[in-house]
């Protein structure tokens, strides 16, 4: 099935005015909770009042719902970790949950494993050109753009700025390649990240192609998605018009763009570890890990990590306990774990109180995968895991190295 | 200089293939090195990726897996699940800095103890090769960042 395209926005001036692009998703969410579509709504709210610091809510008064409206580029959570966690994966309950890709890849991987039921789950999947840590942008909003960022009303990633707009009304921006010559760079797995449009979730929605005006793009990716949106729109709350052929070119276009930065990013990145000889690679990796102060804190933030039991707990007999460094086992445990499920959200190096750069070496483990099992984590929905899946034509192929006949190969 | 260095291997074998084809090996009097420790498994699809890890990481040179031909496995598909993780493990290894090649799958059936007694050899000898397991030279406050 091809997805459908549409521009859609609200018919409620309200909402209209606050949420970004026409309100579409948040009229969206507020539709699907007046109407019984989803029990509950799971998305992201500042704290304090504060863009540098976000928490998840679950809401079920529709009226709530515009509280969250708007993205935060400075507060990056993963929602999927919640959901499994504290909301028993969604097991009784419908819930609605914004997405970035990371966040819906990461539920996708999740569903594989019977963490999160998926049938109950509405991923609002929203576009994604990168999120900064917290410490990092404030930094950078008082010492870059001297402002206060308390002061701080909305930022926004467009066309390789950062255009930030004060509660007074005035713009600044900036160019991005000019703030990471400063020192100031978004998360490094955001830099790497060519997954922009999140089209596992049941619909993805970005200001890309809307030509400016004050709508929301929306992909349709699955039957689900159809049903709420068609829903929303029969009801009038929601206004939508199918795409036009230039909307969707320039879109397409950011889109293009915006992932070949990330391969080159990427590449750069990745190349030069994958360039040193072994003995220079290790010393690296064992340099960075022996600063290792064992807090948890990656395992604990992974939304993947999901064991019960897990074995970098000294019961296990796997990693004394009471030492630290840590064996470097300790996250060769992790990466042999996540190795055909890490999503790339970066959650793990920013809760790492050691800067240990984490995600690269995740990243580097995954897109050696992605080459040999030709799998994306969270990007093949159908596709089973790779490392937990045996196919009956393997049988007939003997070599030890070699699951798939060179003819059937990509 | 490559004599004065004799490699620890420790072998993982499933029960009804490659342990009966290392025991045929014994019984018709093979010669092969002694550097292997064998850890008899009842399947290769029991070995988890973290044995073959934490094998390395506690010092061995090298890690030899030995299970039934494809289509062989007692269990159906034990073997090719273990394909595909050990696939996995070599690029971890290589992500991380060590040699892929100190990792080795074959498969070896009850009737191939010739074949048995040649893959020790030859592992043995790349496993010589490529010298001590690096991760027992590197001390830590050597390595640097
Ligand atoms: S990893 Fe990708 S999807 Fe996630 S926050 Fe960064 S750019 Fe967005
Ligand atoms: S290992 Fe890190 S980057 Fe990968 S899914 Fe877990 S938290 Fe995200
Ligand atoms: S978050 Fe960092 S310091 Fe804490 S256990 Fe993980 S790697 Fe070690
Ligand atoms: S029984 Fe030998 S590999 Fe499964």
């Amino acid at each position: 099935m091809e997805n459908s395209l549409y521009l859609a926005w609200s018919s409620e001036s309200e909402i209209q005015k606050t949420a970004s692009s026409g309100g579409a998703v948040t009229t969206l969410l507020k539709f699907a909770l007046e109407n019984k579509l989803v029990d509950a709504v799971l998305a992201v709210k500042k704290r304090d009042n504060s863009r540098f610091d976000a928490v998840p809510v679950l809401i079920t008064d529709p009226e709530l719902i515009r509280e969250t409206a708007g993205t935060l580029h400075f507060a990056p959570l993963n929602m999927a970790k919640f959901v499994k966690d504290y909301l028993d994966g969604a097991r009784d309950t419908r819930i609605a949950v914004t997405c970035k890709p990371c966040d819906a890849r990461a539920f996708i991987e999740l569903a594989k494993r019977n963490q999160v039921y998926r049938e109950n789950l509405f991923l609002a999947g929203l576009n994604c050109s990168g999120t900064f840590q917290p410490a990092v942008a404030d930094q950078m909003i008082r010492e870059v753009y001297g402002e206060n960022p308390q002061e701080l009303a909305m930022e926004e990633i467009e066309g390789g700025k950062l255009i930030i707009t004060l509660k007074d009304g005035t713009t600044k921006e900036k160019d991005l390649a000019e703030l990471a010559g400063q020192g100031f760079e978004m998360r490094e797995n955001c830099l790497r990240c060519s997954c922009k449009i999140p089209r596992m979730a049941d619909i993805a929605c970005g200001r890309w192609g809307n030509n400016g005006q004050a709508a929301t793009f929306i992909e349709i990716c699955s039957p689900k998605g159809h049903e709420f949106v068609d829903a929303a729109a029969r009801d009038g709350v929601l206004v939508t018009e199918a795409a036009t052929g230039k909307q969707i070119e320039e879109r397409r276009q950011k889109e293009t763009e915006a992932v070949e930065h990330a391969l080159a990013r990427e590449k750069r990145d990745l190349d030069g570890l994958h360039d040193l000889s072994h003995e220079e690679r290790l010393k690296y990796w064992v340099g960075h890990l022996n600063r290792c102060i064992k807090c948890f804190g990656c395992r604990d933030a992974c939304p993947i990590c999901f064991c019960k039991e897990c074995y970098l707990e000294p019961y296990r007999d796997c990693i004394a306990g009471g030492e630290t460094p840590p064996n470097i086992m300790f996250q060769l445990v992790r990466l042999s774990h996540v190795a055909d499920s890490c999503v790339n959200c970066g959650q793990c190096q920013d809760a790492c109180p050691m800067e240990i750069p984490l995600t690269r070496l995740y990243n580097s483990l995954n897109r050696e995968l992605a080459d040999l099992f030709h799998y994306i984590p969270g990007v093949d929905v159908d596709a089973p895991p790779p490392l937990t899946t045996a196919t009956d034509q393997e049988l007939s192929i003997d070599a030890p190295y070699i699951i798939e006949e060179q003819s059937s190969a990509r | 200089m490559s004599n004065e260095f004799d490699p620890k291997i420790l072998a993982f074998l499933c029960n009804w293939c490659s342990y009966a084809g290392a025991d045929l090996a014994g019984v018709s009097r093979m010669q092969y090195p002694p550097n292997i420790r064998v850890v008899r498994f009842m399947c290769t699809g029991r070995i988890d990726p973290l044995f073959i890890i934490r094998a390395l990481t506690r010092g061995v040179d090298g890690v030899l897996i030995g299970g039934c031909h494809p289509g062989e496995c007692h269990y159906g598909k034990g073997n090719l699940y273990t394909r595909r993780r050990v696939l996995m493990t070599k690029r971890l290894l290589e992500c991380l800095g060590i040699e892929p090649e100190r990792l080795r799958l074959e498969w070896v059936a009850a009737s191939e103890g010739p074949k048995f007694a040649q893959v020790v050899k030859d592992f043995t000898e790349e496993t010589k090769s490529l010298g001590p397991n690096p991760l027992t030279t590197l001390r830590r406050e050597e390595a640097v960042i």
